[in-house]
């Protein structure tokens, strides 16, 4: 295997039941790419459709791609697919994490992991190279993410990375993570370890990562790749005015600005104006601690952190002596809503007590920290939302016993006092009491609590799903296009590659140039809240974004910040270059591959998770089983018309023909949205076609 | 090991422990001070002045540096071609968790992500007395003619890894593969590439300078 470039060229598989290993070729697999792509292939040629999440006779595939651990820019998450416990049936996902363990898997010479079986008692796995083991982990067993982590790595070599779950994924709680370097998590999965049995992993790797290029060649790619890369989801505009900048755009992650610190490095270090062409700030672009906190968390900035061989250092971390108070750490570290979502369940507000904006901070860094430690998942925040409808529809006081919901320190709610979250996270992660149902996920919660109509009607709380997953960058995100995205898997939408482009800071008429030279129209997208009806390259940008983000996630590149659509480069006309994942592919693996050539690749992968999807839920119907979006998307601002400017109202029957349009676009089923025969052959999936037929579920 | 060698090992681990302890707070800023300068050998203008140096001097200010591990590959793509962090010359991944002690019940606030997140890169010191080069039994680590940086001659070099083992601050690292030991050349590629200007080379003059500014 010697020659093998990119790819490692070997996978695990761990039978956790009669505790065996096995290496396997992972060249069996290349037509999958990596990640994502061969997660979906050992499960829908591994796991039999019925099968549950925490069944034995689930899987879970943890997965890097070809490009993990080359260097190649952005190239450090973690994908892992396994059945997804939250879903009503369990239908399968991925989860994803940032990090450094990929990467550290690549070293140890392994493309992917496969996990199957029970082990009769708590274990972790430990892998140094090629000398793999199962190890004790009954005193483990009950301790925390962070205690477990530092466990692990001090029985392996320095450098050893560790995915870990907490207490959550040990009892089983469906939204509960698997993390790395304390605050890295991949939501949804941490279940699936706990019902194996399985505490950690612990990777330590020594050897080379192989490209097949010149290295002159693969700097060159290398030089091209920063050259055009933005700030946190290249965003390539700054949020205030600088010297170099022709725009700047208030929203943008671009943040950094003369004056603008790591308030709490020694000695502070100032993020500046940071050209575009200054190789030595691309790191220091986005000050991402102020842009989730506000002001007040500039003081608490130790500095930005982030993934393997990623120069946009998209965590903050704070050193906050306060959170001493709750008997955590004064170290935080997070990101987005991993940070927002603990301040959502504060639902009756944030203490005003100290600096502006002060009190929201601790909620945030006070919640962060217990979800990092108990590793529990939020959701995409909709178990705050849970709550907050439960707790004001009265529904809470009448499903709970009544000593119980006495029982819960409803005075610091009120207060908005952080150690609320001590309490709450408490009862979620072991699953204390009748108030844990929250943790099972929106499906089942809306379902045990009878929740009304209201819930998933009403734009409040965001439900885009019957299937019990919120929206994530949909009809505020250029119209049908978000929309069909969020439709289109089994748990939030994790697409970034449209909402990089609006919101990337740069003018409409920028953004719909650059959009119409990659799909052919810049009719793809409309301006923001001022939408036009469906037409084919809406459809076009939808399955562009999607087969991208699926791409990213098999090769693994970080789809925050993937496509490289647009640059900061005013030389540049602002364009990017689309081009650069299939340019990488090609001098890892050394099979030349096209643009188009790799999107087919995406294209094979997202049709067979339709197929998985499909074969799980046992209907062809998708259009009306799996697709339907909730019905405030149709019904906000009802004074206003769809298509009418300031407002982001959808049209029932557009959005049918959206759906229409973007299956004729995959080569799907016009009528139910499944996989044709035709379409699966034309992928490659024959024996896809094959079982599908047998089983009754191919369209006719 | 005769009586004179082991004691100068003992006094170059005490005096890595020491540097370590400051290591991460003195340098941030990368401020060329005579502490730092002695505890990487040079105690005085004449050593500066009178000895083939390097160039310069790597140095990584732990105040910037966010843990990318950029320059571990760009390191290794550039000079080996390939991605290898485990032979790159300058060394973070180590650290990144833990920081660079063992892991204790203090690993909260000791350094490293799961603790004060303090990260920084080990980066060989181009020192005044290379024990690299003292320890190699083929004399294959040799200081460059017109730069003074020190540089494993690849015709010479056998990979026994006695280097590595001499190494106080454990830089140089025998590759795997092809058998020879690699070591940093002050190549600058990482310095280019450090996305928040974390690693720096101070360049000899400016050494030489602060040396004679506080001799
Ligand atoms: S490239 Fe710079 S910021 Fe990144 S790990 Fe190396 S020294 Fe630290
Ligand atoms: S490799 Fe080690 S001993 Fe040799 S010059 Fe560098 S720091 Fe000094």
């Amino acid at each position: 295997m010697s020659n093998i470039t990119g790819w490692a060229g070997k996978i695990l598989r761990v039978n956790l039941t009669d505790g065996t290993f096995k290496a396997e070729d992972t060249l069996k697999y290349k037509d999958f790419v990596g990640g994502m792509g061969i997660g979906y292939k050992v499960m829908w040629d591994e796991v039999p459709a019925g099968t549950k999440a925490f069944d034995p006779e689930n899987k879970i595939i943890f997965g890097a791609g070809p490009l993990t651990g080359t260097g190649a820019v952005c190239a450090g998450r973690t994908n892992i697919t396994s059945l997804l416990a939250s879903n009503p049936y369990n239908a399968v996902s991925d989860s994803h994490m940032g990090g450094h363990f990929s990467a550290e898997m690549k070293y140890a010479g392994w493309d992917a992991i496969i996990i199957e079986g029970k082990s009769p008692k708590p274990v972790w796995l430990k892998i140094e190279n090629d000398k793999v083991s199962l190890e004790d982990a009954r005193y483990l067993w009950g301790k925390g993410i962070f205690l477990t982590t530092a466990f692990v790595a001090g029985k392996m070599p320095k450098g050893a990375q560790v995915a870990a779950i907490g207490q959550a994924g040990e009892n089983m709680v469906n939204l509960s993570v698997i993390m790395n370097n304390g605050s890295h998590s991949a939501g949804g999965h941490g279940g699936v370890m706990g019902s194996k049995n399985i505490k950690a992993i612990g990777i330590r790797g020594t050897l080379p990562v192989h490209i097949a290029a010149d290295r002159r060649d693969w700097l060159e790619v290398d030089k091209e790749m920063m050259a055009v890369i933005g700030a946190n989801n290249n965003h390539v505009v700054p949020s205030t005015p600088q010297p170099w900048a022709e725009y700047n755009a208030a929203r943008s992650r671009w943040t950094a600005t003369d004056g603008l610190t790591w308030g709490a490095a020694n000695p502070p270090v100032n993020t500046g104006t940071c050209d575009p062409h200054d190789l030595n700030s691309v790191g220091l672009r986005t000050q991402k601690a102020v842009f989730d906190h506000g002001a007040v968390a500039e003081q608490y900035t130790v500095r930005m952190g982030g993934c393997h061989a990623c120069p946009i250092r998209c965590h903050s971390t704070l050193h906050i002596p306060k959170l001493e108070k709750y008997g955590l750490s004064p170290n935080v570290s997070n990101t987005c809503v991993g940070y927002s979502s603990p301040g959502g369940i504060m639902i009756q507000g944030h203490s005003k007590e100290g600096e502006e904006g002060e009190g929201t901070m601790m909620s945030k860094a006070v919640g962060a920290q217990l979800a990092d430690d108990y590793g529990v998942w939020c959701n995409y925040s909709q178990i705050g939302r849970d709550f907050k409808y439960a707790h004001e529809s009265g529904i809470l006081k009448k499903v709970l016993p009544q000593e119980e919901y006495d029982s819960i320190p409803w005075d610091l709610l009120e207060k908005g006092d952080p150690e609320f979250l001590v309490d709450f996270y408490r009862r979620i992660t072991f699953k204390e009491g009748e108030l844990s149902r929250l943790g099972e996920g929106a499906y089942w919660v809306a379902k045990a609590w009878n929740f009304g109509d209201d819930y998933w009607n009403s734009s409040s709380y965001n439900m885009w799903s019957k299937l019990g997953f919120p929206k994530h960058h949909s009809n505020e995100t250029a119209a049908q296009v978000g929309s069909l995205i969020n439709s289109m898997f089994n748990r939030d939408a994790q697409c970034h590659t449209h909402v990089n482009l609006t919101g990337s800071g740069l003018p409409i008429e920028i953004q719909k140039a650059v959009i119409g030279e990659v799909i052919g129209s810049p009719d793809a997208l409309d301006a923001p809240n001022s939408y036009t009806p469906m037409n084919e390259y809406k459809a076009k940008f939808a399955k562009w974004s999607i087969i991208r983000n699926c791409l990213h996630d098999s090769l693994t590149l970080c789809n925050w910040m993937w496509p490289m659509t647009v640059s900061p480069l005013k030389e540049r006309n602002y364009r990017g270059n689309t081009s650069l994942e299939s340019q990488y592919f090609s001098m890892a693996t050394g099979i030349p591959t096209t643009e188009a050539e790799l999107d087919l690749m995406g294209e094979r992968i997202f049709t067979l998770h339709r197929a998985l999807t499909v074969k799980q839920m046992g209907t062809v119907d998708m259009r009306n089983e799996h697709d339907p979006i909730c019905e405030w998307v149709y019904t906000i601002n009802p004074d206003m018309q769809p298509f009418t400017p300031g407002t982001q109202k959808m049209d029932r029957e557009d959005m049918q023909l959206a759906f229409t349009m973007f299956y004729k676009e995959m080569g799907w089923d016009e009528k139910t949205g499944a996989p044709t025969k035709a379409t699966l052959i034309r992928l490659g999936l024959r024996d896809v076609a094959a079982e599908l037929e047998k089983l009754g579920l191919l369209p006719n | 090991m005769s009586q004179d060698e082991k004691k100068g090992l003992l006094e170059k681990t005490s005096t890595r422990r020491e540097f370590l302890k400051i290591g991460c707070k003195s340098i941030a800023g990368a401020a060329v001070s005579m502490t730092v300068l002695g505890f990487l050998g040079y105690s005085n203008a004449a050593d500066v002045t009178g000895f083939p140096l390097s160039t310069g001097l790597l140095i990584s200010d732990a105040s910037r540096c966010t843990g990318c591990r950029r320059c571990e590959t760009i390191c290794t793509m550039f000079n080996d071609g390939k991605t290898d962090p485990y032979i790159a010359r300058v060394k973070v991944g180590r650290n990144y968790n833990f920081g660079r002690d063992n892991i204790t019940a203090a690993y909260r606030t000791n350094d490293g992500v799961f603790g004060n997140f303090m990260v920084a890169a080990d980066t060989c010191k181009q020192c005044k007395e290379p024990a690299c080069a003292a320890a190699c039994p083929v004399g294959a680590i040799e200081a460059q003619e017109k730069t003074g940086t020190r540089v494993v001659n690849e015709s010479k070099c056998v990979g026994c890894g006695a280097c590595a083992a001499a190494c106080p601050w454990a830089v140089i690292t025998v590759d795997g593969e092809t058998k020879k030991s690699k070591k940093c050349v002050l190549c600058y590629q990482c310095v280019k590439n450090c996305p928040t200007g974390s690693l720096k080379l101070i360049p000899w003059q400016e050494v030489k300078a602060a040396v004679r500014r506080h001799a």
